[in-house]
């Protein structure tokens, strides 16, 4: 049973103020547990007529929608539907055709210690095969003047601690992914973009994914999360938004889009058919 | 400042934390013990042409000048690699998520580079040159040892910086490393051997042999100064190449 995030919201109180400006205090190293309390800096993600062309073909086309704090938005749509350009152009790997992505107004390229706003995870592969996992992440640390004791605590919280002294080459994918999201968690970000975070995760691993991105939202922080799995993402997200072929197709409370279908996997292709086929 | 320090220290881990810095550190040690070994023994029998020749003595750190043509490949290889590995094992666009920077991401990387290359070059020339000492027998002359283990340092370093840059334009470390063999290794004597000037005055401006130049004080064909320039030309234009490219292209 998941609680829904306005439930959580009342449980814990002071921490989720309606202005998302709002400051509460925790300082660095208090391990980001799901305590209220955590310093959640409420944070926007806006697109604004994000377009991205290769050549001839659209990959994202015109994309105009927010990303709220204190819920879980899953991410949506078909392979090549654009997802994961548009999650590379919020973070400035790609760059725009036209329009913006913007994080509280400013690109993210525009902040000075980007991994403090933004925890993403793109694919289990950002680590080099040859580094420790601690080496990783303090350097990952280092880079943006994020508290070394931050380092163990993530590698706790993501139970890494055992493996943190073996090269990542002889990691597991699961073992990969928790890396990923160590990292994410790392500069204790108001806002967690997160791609196919429960690939290659047991399902103690998918289970604590799940509780974590929950436990996150009820923080007040953003989190966007993109998913093929469909059950995994209707017990999990809030809101969802839902592309195909680059356009917006969706962007809706779950339970709006779950209206009148037995599924979100009947609810999903009844939205995407016609995305499909062009 | 306070992000170009936080790159340069995150730079400075990743740096030393593969075993990619230690092979490479320790070819290039090997590779300049064996090389000053070998050519002090030339020179010892009579066989090394006249350029390394000072008032018919040697000195034992031109020595180490010559063995460093093949030593200084594991630098090269070492600074190169530094960039193009980010590419080969996936990690560059997690990098650019931490120093979104694209400027200040290369600078990191190029001054941790330069500063590796530079200790460990000056390290390198002194022990070659302590190697080749005993071996010129009384041909051998000790005193220039140490200021020549610094030109090597500098020399390197820029290199280094080259290399760095010219990975982050190319990307790939095979396609990164043979244009780096080419402009160091096989250009120079291709063009050296013709007797046409147009081809010989190409040669003198590659890096390799500007400084070659430089560390043995040749002043013809032009003065050791400027072959240091020729090189840090090739440094900041390989710099300003990687800038472009990591800023043109998606990551």
């Amino acid at each position: 049973m998941r609680t829904p995030a306005h439930l959580l919201r009342q449980f814990n109180g002071p921490c989720t103020g309606h202005d998302f400006r709002q400051y509460v205090r925790l300082p660095f190293g208090s391990g980001g547990g799901g305590t209220c309390g955590s310093t959640v800096r409420r944070m926007l993600i806006t697109l604004d007529g994000l377009t991205k062309r290769f050549g001839a073909t659209v990959a994202v086309d015109g994309l105009d929608l927010e990303v709220r704090p204190g819920r879980v938005t899953g991410f949506l749509g078909p392979n090549g539907a654009g997802k994961s350009t548009t999650l590379r152009m919020i973070l400035g790997l790609d760059r725009p055709t036209s329009g913006r992505a913007l994080l509280d107004g400013r690109p993210y390229s525009a902040y000075e210690f980007p991994l403090r706003k933004v925890g993403a995870l793109l694919e289990a592969k950002g680590v080099h095969p040859g580094r420790t996992g601690r080496s990783h992440l303090r350097a990952m640390a280092r880079s943006n003047a994020i508290p070394a004791v931050r380092v163990d605590e993530v590698l706790a919280q993501a139970g890494l601690t055992g493996v943190a002294a073996k090269r990542a080459g002889t990691w597991s994918l699961g073992m990969g992914q928790r890396l990923g999201i160590a990292g994410a968690l790392l500069g204790d970000p108001p806002v967690l973009i997160l791609d196919e975070p429960v690939n290659g995760l047991d399902p103690d691993g998918v289970r604590w994914i799940r509780g974590l991105m929950r436990e996150l939202a009820g923080q007040g922080r953003t989190v966007l999360v993109s998913s093929h799995l469909l059950s995994e993402m209707q017990v999990t997200a809030d809101h969802l938004i839902v592309i195909g072929n680059g356009r917006l197709l969706a962007d809706a409370p779950l339970d709006r889009i779950l209206a009148g279908h037995a599924s979100l996997e009947d609810a999903y292709y009844a939205l995407t058919e016609g995305s499909a086929l062009r | 400042m306070t992000v170009l320090r936080a790159a340069i220290g995150a730079e400075w881990i990743k740096l030393w934390t593969t075993r990619t810095v230690w092979w490479s550190l320790a070819a290039a040690l090997v590779l300049m013990a064996a090389g000053a070994a070998q050519y002090a023994l030339y020179a010892e029998n009579g066989d090394l042409d006249a350029t390394v020749l000072r008032d018919g003595r040697v000195p034992a750190g031109n020595v180490a000048v010559l063995a460093l043509s093949f030593a200084q490949l594991a630098f090269v290889a070492l600074a190169m690699l530094a960039m193009t590995s980010e590419y080969s094992t996936g990690t560059m666009r997690a990098t650019l998520t931490w120093v979104p920077s694209r400027v200040k991401l290369l600078l990191a990387k190029s001054a941790v580079v330069a500063a590796v290359t530079f200790v460990a070059g000056a390290v390198a020339g002194i022990v070659g040159g302590l190697i080749a000492k005993p071996l010129l027998g009384d041909l051998g002359e000790a005193g220039g040892i140490p200021p020549t283990a610094l030109r090597i340092g500098a020399y390197l370093a820029l290199l280094g910086v080259f290399a760095v840059g010219l990975g982050a334009a190319l990307r790939g470390p095979v396609v990164t490393l043979v244009v780096l063999l080419m402009l160091i290794v096989v250009l120079p004597p291709l063009l050296q051997v013709p007797d046409v000037a147009v081809l010989n005055g190409i040669a003198d401006a590659l890096p390799g042999v500007a400084g070659n130049h430089f560390l043995l004080g040749d002043s013809d064909p032009y003065a050791p100064g400027l072959g240091l320039l020729i090189v840090a030309v090739w440094a900041v234009g390989g710099f300003v190449l990687g800038c472009r490219e990591l800023d043109r292209r998606d990551a």
